[in-house]
């Protein structure tokens, strides 16, 4: 597994982001969709139900505990095209925090500003969004403000709307595109001018830390984490010996 | 100061017909005259009467005597019986001025938010449409069920003034009580899980935010300190010149007492700028509803 080449690691640090166009693709982007459409037909009726009980968002359905749903899932979490780079930044100590399967609701306003995941005072944080279907610029796309993860980049602007953000980049894409952050970085998800629902997988990764995820977290899928390599990145094992 | 949000009614009678329910019994009422001498006590000079007790013409009696007794002082909110054919009953209602808006407890929308949505098939459509084309106000209490359908009005609607009640917590399915006071109880979680739908309607600058009920919204007692962070929130986002202080009298006469509910926004929000607390207490309602009618 190839991890960045030179250029690319200039890149990440100067700007915050890596682009992996058509990441998956063939087979495993089918197998992907197949799994994501299953699952999201499976737990639709509760999520309905939790926005009538006002208990769960209308603004966006994430499929709940995805890793024990369907193998697929749990492939993307060290998928060859990505994740050589997050242990590479991470220095080898790697661990995933957990994956959000959403999808997101056209809407006339975004549900979310303009926002940094977590301070700098937390261990590098880093998440990679993966689109399932086509997104237009004006499709919910990502929303990413280059070069805001670097410590003196100061506070993040609220800007109003979205669009006052100086500086911003959309990442439209087509299905099967990673987009792969620095969560210190301010992004969004723009606006859904479209009509068509987003969707999309967000992998949550960070540098290892003691106590930051606990070894029970994912035993349930322990059995099928199975080498040293996996174990570790889903906290099961400890990350130093 | 306004109290952007009260009821009164009077006992029921044939001049007075209302509905009861658990709260309104027949020989109980909480009158105009009775306001105004809480208010004054409080330093209150206006509020906003909100119907209760039917959607009928008929039930609106006392809130309309009350609105022509007291022109300087109130102005109403009234309710509509037949959302699909709206617009006698509305223009009847603001016939003379008092009454400037129209509270909906539903909007009759899609329900899956994943679904194609047009604003057209909504069941209380006309109703916006109308209040839209009247420069009438719409005063906002949603089901949770069908908040996320509110952007697609006001997308459709943008110069609408809207007025979502109580703090924008849009009351889920089965979470309405009454605690052991009698008062209303909405068991919800603090932030509302609705916010998401909510926030971003700072973009239509007619959106505004009630700041009220917090005492059937908290799970502590006065000043209710579990729900600051959230009135920051909103601060942030809407700006104090779409926020409106009220106290939801009569309901809270007794707990915790209207004279402290005109000082909950400086325990909610006390590092607000005079020009921001006078805008909340007042001002704003001032500018958005007795500007009117």
């Amino acid at each position: 597994m190839a991890g960045p080449t030179a250029e690319e690691r200039a890149f990440w640090e100067e700007n915050g982001y890596l682009r992996f166009d058509l990441a998956i693709a063939g087979e495993d982007l089918v197998r992907l969709k197949n799994a994501f459409d299953r699952a999201a037909s499976a737990c639709k009726e509760d999520w309905l139900e939790g926005i009538a009980t006002g208990t769960k968002p209308a603004a966006h359905f994430d499929i709940p505990n995805p890793l024990e749903r369907d193998d697929v899932f749990i492939d993307l979490i060290d998928y060859p095209v990505w994740f050589p780079y997050l242990q590479d930044f991470a220095d080898d100590e790697v661990i995933l925090l957990g994956p959000q399967v959403r999808t997101l609701p056209a809407q006339p306003i975004s549900y979310v500003g303009w926002h940094p995941d977590v301070p700098h005072t937390t261990p590098l944080h880093m998440k990679v969004q993966i689109y399932i279907e086509d997104v237009q610029a004006n499709g919910g796309a990502f929303g990413f403000v280059p070069g805001s993860h670097k410590p003196d980049a100061g506070p993040c602007p609220k800007p109003r709307p979205l669009e006052a953000m100086p500086n911003y980049k959309v990442f439209p894409g087509k299905a099967g595109d990673a987009i792969l952050f620095n969560s210190y970085g301010w992004h969004t998800s723009m606006v859904n001018e479209t009509g068509v629902p987003r969707k999309s997988i967000i992998l949550i990764y960070e540098k290892w830390s003691e106590g930051k995820v606990s070894s029970d977290r994912y035993a349930s899928i322990s059995d099928r984490l199975t080498t040293p390599e996996r174990r570790r990145l889903f906290s099961l094992e400890p990350m130093r010996g | 100061m306004i109290d952007a949000h009260v009821h009164v009614f009077a006992k029921v009678s044939e001049e007075f017909p209302r509905e009861v329910n658990v709260n309104t019994p027949p020989e109980r009422e909480a009158t105009a005259e009775q306001l105004l001498e809480t208010m004054e006590a409080s330093g209150v000079e206006k509020a906003i009467l909100t119907q209760i007790g039917g959607v009928e013409m008929v039930q609106h009696a006392y809130l309309l005597r009350c609105l022509k007794e007291y022109p300087d002082r109130f102005r109403g909110i009234g309710l509509v019986a037949d959302p699909q054919h709206p617009e006698d009953q509305m223009d009847r209602l603001t016939g003379d001025g008092g009454i400037v808006g129209f509270r909906l407890f539903k909007i009759g929308g899609e329900r899956d938010p994943l679904a194609p949505i047009d604003v057209r098939t909504f069941e209380t459509y006309p109703i916006w449409k109308y209040a839209a084309e009247k420069d009438y106000v719409i005063w906002l209490y949603p089901p949770a069920a069908e908040n996320h359908c509110v952007p697609y009005l006001m997308e459709a609607f943008p110069d609408l003034t809207v007025v979502y009640n109580h703090m924008a917590f849009c009351p889920g399915e089965g979470s309405f009580t009454h605690d052991e006071k009698g008062r209303p109880h909405i068991e919800s979680p603090i932030p509302p899980v609705t916010r998401y739908n909510t926030l971003g309607q700072y973009l239509f600058p007619n959106v505004c935010v009630k700041l009220s009920g917090q005492y059937a919204f908290s799970k502590e007692p006065y000043p209710y300190p579990d729900l600051a962070a959230w009135h920051q929130t909103l601060l942030k986002n809407f700006k104090a010149d779409r926020l409106m202080w009220a106290t939801d009298s009569p309901w809270i006469l007794e707990d915790p007492g209207y004279d402290n509910l005109t000082k909950v926004i400086d325990t909610q929000l006390p590092e607000i700028s005079e020009v921001e607390r006078t805008s909340i207490m007042g001002g704003t309602a001032e500018a958005r509803l007795f500007s009117r009618g």
